[in-house]
């Protein structure tokens, strides 16, 4: 793993115990109501449907009664790339519409930017970016509610989970009003770390010693999803069951479990 | 100018060039860009400053920030939700309802706004005066003709609420004894109480315990408060405790669990009594039980009924099993047994309850901490809920008013008796509850409302209930009206909180307690004595804030919310003889009915049908947003708004089915289709159907999303309670010849 250095940049990510994961969905739809995600009549067309966050569940594959389930909460996971390698969706935009913001982490994504190619969608590993196929109506006082500090989107342009960029920003304003040169760790948080009634996905920043999600990313325990794809990503989960890690790195059987 | 081939290429050549250097094109472009990216019907919210309030959401007893944005054109708007860690319930997190909780209020198509009067087939709109005139007019009428027992209020029962104490003064005043409360686990759990021990108030307490038995109980599907649920699910996990959970399916509760008892549907309360067994045989019971009058009796019944090798192949878990769960159990200082609701979101079946409360008392754990314990009471509370003379000082009713008031706990019996006319009514008045949708016998309910000539509905969505009503009188969300939130089902502690109004959006909504109130106001010159002594629910607040010892100003600055710490005093027996009854009369009434259920079930071409509750697709009385819509996967919604109901592959093998295979649900009370889904999580010969879908109400993202779990739901009625029970329905599952793939 390539974040275990402490470094002077910021490097903002997630910590997601899936032992404590319920698979209730308020991380998903504070994640919607956040960030002004639309709704077609049709939310079972899965190829259209947008979910920045979405829950997977997952089952350890045994017969009745052996069975049991687990949740894998899955948001851009905010590649960094290692070894030589890029972050996917970055290298691959010919529009500059996705960046990596060398002092978050963060990965960025401007809607306005997007000329809609697709290119990022099919590099990304992690099925994490959604494309506007049809324009969002927002009829019947839907509109109402929207977030006044984030876009909605049009069609024809590439959205995903930007780790609520725009509380970073306010973050960071209040952060210079209060004279200080830190942004403080319960100053900027995700919408989906506040809203986990179980407080499985902790956010932070993982190079920063006094951030939570510094000492859980060195649990033994926590691994990263495609992890032999050099992504480098920011986004860690935990897991004492051995059929979870297996089932979420992507482990084919004839494989060794990485343990 | 000759126009000859060189001039040709020369004018060609300064075209291209002429464009290359011409600002034209990319100017071009870039205003096409632009242009197919500001499409007006984008919406752009104004911004303007964001406050946060703190609020408490009474269906989900979550605490909640609201932020509301003030902006300068559109006015105060609220535009999310997020947990409030300072909530005494929960450590800061919400649930999916919560945080779609702006989305519903504003959906238009789901929120009444203004009240509805249906006349001779035609819904308009009016003033809430003239509604409330309407519905006035219609109850005094009854009255003043000595019809009163011909008006029946079908509400929700919560019994410490506000509007619960409100609707029991009101329906004495007006003199019927029509009280139909939606059925319930915690009327369950006060019956049974009351019968074995004398004590109604009954709370698990989980918080402390170390070694939890749940006989079916959903824990992570929506128990009590689901966010304190899952605080404490958390602190089990790092203090060491063993949670046991006992259930068909391997739901989300039973993967979470250390141990899961995968039993046979509806065995659970045979396998708690088991578990007593071995407990008593082994000389370990507690004094509770040794005491009690027909302790030898209890003790030859259970060896006879409840050996573990016969309740082993009973309920088919191994022996080895159900010993070391009850010798766990037993053995540690902190255990507790729970019981209710149901999976099927049903109020539990008695049989259980009396199990699980026996197990307790044969380990002795009553008024222990971490075991069973008395919830103490606030001190407007009062033990008898048809002895009205309750907190409100000056508003007594008069003993002439006390009307014996049926609190009928089976609205499906009731429902029975007055479409074959044992029953006359002219005026159901439904107070916030939805019994066309969610619960058993939704055609019964449907068939109810069109017969009854008026019909009443207060309430916050233009649901399937309200769709059949007369009047539909709009009550107010939690965010813009006063209100409390009251206690989750069997908690340890006594729990009281008040929200506050944040916003109005409609003048025409009102709190349900506003609309009793004026109800009241509007009968109440009949019975001279019998007015309130405030004029709205904030008054009503007030005056139970003060009785309770409080400043009701100074309260709500802290952002109220009272609680009482879990009771280990002794737990004093309350029944006539003073010693723990154990219900054997009961018990051998309820043995040999099993049999007759199981005999219906084990029938050749049957399976079993439950539910399956979920946070995602909410509870029966939350309708869900297209948010939580957005959150279903494919396994339980799939393309084109199919159900997908889960079925172990060994069910269907041998009837030949196929995974995916579109199929009738066929009860002895109607059919639903869906499409199988094969899961090795779910018993063989069991059919689990998610429960929250199917709504036939509010327009276009949330109509006919799935099928109503409940359109299939028969019911039966306790021999014992009279209560109504449906944990298990027997159903058929018919070929329809059409197979889809759904993952």
């Amino acid at each position: 793993m390539s974040s275990d250095s402490v470094s002077t940049n910021s490097r903002y990510g997630m910590v997601i115990d899936l032992d404590k994961c319920t698979g209730c969905g308020a991380c998903s739809v504070a994640c919607m109501s956040e960030n002004n995600i639309g709704v077609l009549p049709d939310e079972t067309d899965k190829i259209r449907s947008i979910t920045w966050l979405r829950v997977y569940q997952i089952d350890n594959g045994l017969p009745y009664p052996q069975t049991r389930i687990a949740f894998i909460p899955r948001p851009c996971q905010h590649c960094a790339g290692s070894k030589g390698h890029h972050t996917p969706c970055v290298s691959v935009c010919p529009a500059t519409a996705t960046d990596r913001d060398g002092q978050t982490g963060i990965v960025s994504q401007v809607p306005t930017r997007c000329i809609g190619c697709r290119y990022c969608v099919a590099a990304c590993p992690y099925h994490a970016r959604y494309f506007n196929w049809f324009d969002v109506s927002w009829p019947e006082g839907m509109d109402r509610p929207l977030n006044p500090f984030v876009s909605a989107r049009m069609r024809g342009v590439v959205e995903k989970c930007t780790f609520c960029f725009h509380r970073y920003q306010q973050a960071k304003n209040k952060s210079f009003v209060n004279d200080s040169s830190e942004i403080l760790e319960g100053d900027y948080q995700t919408a989906c770390a506040e809203a986990c009634p179980s407080r499985a996905i902790v956010f932070g920043d993982l190079n920063n010693i006094n951030h939570e999600v510094f000492k859980l990313k060195k649990n033994p325990n926590v691994f990263r999803l495609l992890e032999r794809l050099n992504t480098d990503t920011a986004v860690y989960y935990m897991s004492k069951k051995k059929w979870i890690r297996r089932k979420a790195d992507n482990y084919l059987p004839n494989e060794k479990d990485g343990d | 100018m000759n126009w000859d081939r060189r001039a040709f290429i020369k004018f060609a050549l300064g075209a291209v060039a002429g464009l290359h250097v011409s600002p034209l094109v990319p100017k071009l472009m870039d205003d096409v860009s632009i242009w197919t990216q500001n499409w007006s019907w984008v919406p752009v919210s104004e911004k303007g400053e964001v406050r946060s309030k703190t609020s408490i959401n009474p269906r989900t007893l979550t605490g909640v920030k609201v932020k509301v944005l003030n902006s300068r054109v559109s006015g105060k708007r609220i535009i999310g939700l997020s947990g409030d860690s300072s909530f005494s319930l929960g450590n800061g997190g919400l649930l999916a309802s919560d945080a779609s909780v702006p989305q519903k209020f504003y959906y238009e198509n789901m929120k009444v706004t203004t009240p509805v009067i249906r006349k001779k087939g035609v819904r308009g709109q009016v003033s809430a005066d003239e509604a409330l005139e309407v519905v006035i007019d219609r109850l005094r009428d009854l009255k003043q003709s000595g019809k009163s027992s011909r008006v029946a209020f079908f509400a929700d029962y919560n019994c410490q609420s506000i509007v619960n104490e409100l609707l029991v003064r009101f329906v004495s005043m007006y003199g019927t004894g029509h009280l139909i409360f939606m059925p319930s686990a915690e009327r369950m759990l006060e019956l049974v109480g009351e019968s074995m021990f004398g004590r109604k108030s009954l709370g698990f307490d989980l918080e402390n315990s170390q070694y939890i038995i749940s006989f079916g109980t959903p824990f992570l599907e929506g128990y009590g408060s689901p966010v304190n649920m899952r605080k404490i699910f958390v602190d089990w996990k790092n203090v060491g405790a063993t949670f046991v959970q006992i259930e068909p399916r391997a739901s989300i509760t039973a993967s979470q669990a250390d141990i899961w008892l995968p039993c046979k549907p509806g065995k659970e309360g045979v396998l708690a009594y088991a578990m007593a067994n071995l407990i008593v045989q082994e000389g370990k019971a507690s004094s509770f039980v040794k005491k009690a009058k027909d302790f030898d009796s209890f003790r030859k019944f259970l060896s006879e009924n409840y050996d573990l090798d016969k309740v082993s192949y009973e309920a088919d878990v191994p022996v080895d099993e159900i010993k070391k769960v009850a010798r766990g159990f037993m053995e540690s200082s902190k255990a507790v047994a729970v019981c209710g609701p149901g999976n099927s979101s049903d109020p539990g079946t008695l049989f259980n309850f009396m199990a699980v409360l026996t197990l307790n008392a044969v380990k002795g754990n009553l008024g222990e901490p971490g075991g069973l314990v008395v919830r103490e009471k606030f001190s407007w509370e009062n033990s008898d809920r048809a002895n009205l003379d309750l907190s409100f000082g000056n508003g007594t009713i008069s003993a002439k008013e006390k009307k014996e008031i049926r609190n009928n706990f089976n609205m499906y019996a009731f429902a029975k008796e007055v479409l074959e006319d044992r029953i006359k009514i002219d005026t159901i008045v439904l107070v916030d509850c939805n019994p066309v949708y969610s619960g058993p016998r939704t055609k019964m309910m449907e068939k109810l409302l069109k017969k009854v000539p008026f019909v009443v509905s207060v309430s916050e969505c233009m649901d399937e209930t309200s769709k059949l009503a007369d009047v539909v009188l709009p009550k107010a969300s939690f965010l813009e009206c006063w209100g409390d939130a009251v206690t989750p089902y069997a908690s340890a502690r006594s729990f009281y909180s008040v929200h506050k109004p944040l916003i109005r959006e409609s003048l025409q909504v009102k709190s349900t307690g506003d609309w009793i109130i004026g109800l009241f106001d509007g009968i109440c010159d009949l019975e001279k004595d019998s007015s309130l002594s405030f004029r709205s629910v904030e008054e009503a607040l007030s005056l139970r804030i003060s009785n309770m010892g409080d400043d009701f100003e100074k309260s709500l600055k802290r952002e109220i919310w009272l609680q009482k710490n879990a009771s280990y005093d002794e737990f004093d027996i309350k029944t006539g003889t003073g010693k723990v009854n154990l219900l054997l009369d009961v018990l051998y009434k309820k043995y040999s009915r099993m049999s007759d259920v199981e005999n219906l079930i084990d029938r050749d071409s049957r399976v079993v049908m439950m539910g399956i509750p979920s946070l995602r697709t909410g509870s029966v009385n939350v309708p869900m947003s297209p948010y939580q819509l957005k959150i279903l996967d494919e396994t339980t919604l799939a393309f084109k708004d199919r159900l997908i109901v889960e079925v172990n592959p060994s069910t269907v093998y041998e009837l030949g089915f196929e995974n995916g295979e579109m199929v009738r649900i066929i009860s002895a009370v109607g059919e639903i289709r869906a499409s199988l889904h094969f899961s090795n999580g779910v018993r063989p010969g069991v059919i689990f159907v998610p429960i929250g879908l199917g709504h036939t109400a509010f327009g276009l993202y949330l109509k006919n999303k799935g099928v109503n779990f409940f359109d299939v739901v028969d019911v039966y009625t306790d021999c014992v309670t009279g209560l109504p029970e449906w944990e298990l329905t027997p159903v058929n599952i018919v070929k329809m010849g059409e197979v889809n793939d759904h993952v």
